[in-house]
C-alpha cells in the first residue's frame, strides 16, 4: 500500500470525523452558552410558582411579579452545605399564617416525581402540593399536574389514603386518577413520606 | 426537469412512498407522542426541523464524506440539531418542554431522519435534499396529527385540551395508552393501503 492510499482509508475518515465533530460539537456549545442563563431562570421560576402555589399563595402571571413576591415572602431554609431544606412562606395578603414547603423527589411509575409539599405552620395539615417534575404517561398519570387533582391536597392531613374518582369525603381521602392508579399511589406514598419527615425537618 | 423532480419528492413522500403507512418507519413517536394533539404538534416541527436541515446538511458533505464513516457523520449531524430543538424548546418554550419530556431527545432515533439521509441526501444536491426533509416531515406529520385527533377525542373527550364532547362521554383509557395507537394507526394504513391499491388497479 502506497502512502497515498494509506492516507486516504485510514487516516482520512479519522481526521474527517474529529474535524466534523469538532465543528457540530462548537456550534452546539456556543447555543447552549448563550441560551443557559435563560434555561436556569426558567428552572427557578418553575420552582418558585410550585413553592408559592403549594403554600397556597395565589401567584401573578408576570414572570416578574412572581419574582418580586417570591423574594417578598418566601426564606429559603438550608442546612450548613447550602442545601435547601425546606423554605418558609412568611404571612401576607395572600395567606393567613405561616406555611412551611419541602421539595422533594420520589419514585413514579417511569421515573422520578419531584414535589413541592406545603404544610401549615402546625406541620400537620397540608396547604397544597405542587408537581415539578414528572415522567409519567401522558393523557394518565401525566393528569397528576393538572389542577382539579393537585387541588384537593389543600387541608388535608396524612396519612392519606386514596379512593376512587368522586367518593373523596374525609380529610384524610384523595380521589385517585381513574387509569393511573399507581400514579396516584405513588404520590400519595411521597406525600405520605414528606408529612412524616416534615415535622424533624421543621424546627420552629 | 427540476420542477418534476421537487413535485416527485413531494408526491412520493407524502402518498405511495410515505414514511409511517407505506414504509413504516418512525413508529416509536407515533406510538409515543399522539395521545395529546399539543405534543404531536410540537413534535412533528422538530422532526421537520432536524429531517430537512440534517438532509440539507448531509448533501452539502456528500462528496467529503468518507464511505466508511458516513453514518457516523449523518448520526452526529442529526443529534446536533435535536440538541439545537432541545435547548431551544427549554429556553424559549419552558412549560411545552417540561410537558414533551424525554420525547424531544429520541427524535435522533426517529428511523425516518437517517433513512432519507441515507437514501436520498447522499445522492441528491442540497436544496432538493432539503425539500426531501420537508416532504417527508410532512408526510409524516399528517399522518400522526390523524391519529392524534383520532385518540385525543375517544381517548381524553377534548382535542388541544378543549372539552368537545359532552359529560356523558366516557374516556375510553386504552386510546391515551400505546395500544390504542396501534389500533388506530392499523387502521389507517388499511384504508389508505386498500384505496391505493385500488387506485393502481384502475390504472
Amino acid at each position: 500500500m502506497s502512502g497515498k492510499q494509506v492516507f486516504k482509508k485510514r487516516l482520512f475518515p479519522i481526521l474527517f470525523m474529529l474535524a466534523v465533530t469538532l465543528v457540530f460539537i462548537s456550534v452546539t456549545t456556543a447555543i447552549y452558552t448563550f441560551t443557559e442563563e435563560k434555561i436556569k431562570i426558567n428552572e427557578k421560576l418553575v420552582q418558585k410558582r410550585a413553592v408559592l402555589s403549594a403554600a397556597g399563595v395565589s401567584y401573578p402571571d408576570d414572570p416578574a411579579e412572581i419574582d418580586t413576591l417570591y423574594h417578598r415572602v418566601v426564606q429559603e431554609i438550608t442546612d450548613e452545605s447550602g442545601e435547601a431544606l425546606y423554605y418558609e412562606v412568611a404571612e401576607s395578603e395572600y395567606y393567613s399564617g405561616n406555611a412551611y414547603v419541602i421539595i422533594t423527589t420520589g419514585s413514579g411509575l417511569w421515573g422520578d416525581i419531584t414535589i413541592a409539599v406545603g404544610v401549615d405552620e402546625n406541620v400537620n395539615t397540608l396547604t397544597g402540593i405542587e408537581i415539578i417534575d414528572q415522567n409519567e404517561t401522558p393523557g394518565l398519570g401525566g393528569r397528576i399536574t393538572e389542577s382539579w387533582f393537585t387541588e384537593q391536597f389543600r387541608g388535608k392531613k396524612g396519612p392519606l389514603n386514596s379512593v376512587p374518582e368522586g367518593e373523596a369525603t374525609s380529610e384524610q381521602q384523595i380521589q385517585a386518577i381513574t387509569g393511573a392508579t399507581y400514579s396516584t399511589a405513588a404520590l400519595r406514598s411521597i406525600v405520605n413520606a414528606t408529612l412524616e419527615d416534615a415535622r424533624g425537618r421543621i424546627k420552629s | 426537469m427540476e420542477k418534476f423532480k421537487i413535485k416527485r419528492v413531494f408526491s412520493d413522500d407524502i402518498g405511495r412512498n410515505n414514511p409511517v403507512f407505506a414504509q413504516v418507519l418512525g413508529i416509536c413517536s407515533t406510538l409515543a407522542v399522539t395521545n395529546v394533539l399539543k405534543n404531536t404538534v410540537v413534535m412533528c416541527v422538530g422532526l421537520i426541523f432536524t429531517t430537512s436541515l440534517s438532509n440539507f446538511t448531509v448533501s452539502l458533505m456528500r462528496n467529503y464524506i468518507p464511505a466508511r464513516v458516513r453514518m457516523m457523520v449523518e448520526t452526529l449531524i442529526i443529534a446536533s440539531y435535536v440538541i439545537i430543538v432541545d435547548i431551544v424548546l427549554k429556553a424559549y418554550f419552558p412549560d411545552i418542554s417540561r410537558q414533551l419530556g424525554p420525547y424531544v431527545g429520541l427524535i435522533i432515533t426517529n428511523c425516518i431522519i437517517m433513512g432519507r439521509t441515507e437514501a436520498f441526501a447522499l445522492s441528491n444536491p442540497p436544496g432538493l435534499s432539503f425539500l426531501d426533509g420537508i416532504a417527508s416531515g410532512f408526510g409524516y406529520s399528517y399522518v400522526l396529527l390523524i391519529i392524534a385527533v383520532v385518540r385525543e377525542i375517544l381517548g381524553s373527550g377534548t382535542i388541544w385540551g378543549i372539552r368537545i364532547v359532552g359529560d356523558w362521554w366516557t374516556n375510553w383509557s386504552i386510546m391515551v395508552m400505546a395500544p390504542g395507537a396501534f389500533f388506530v394507526l392499523a387502521l389507517f394504513i388499511w384504508v389508505v393501503k386498500g384505496q391505493i391499491s385500488e387506485e393502481g388497479e384502475k390504472k
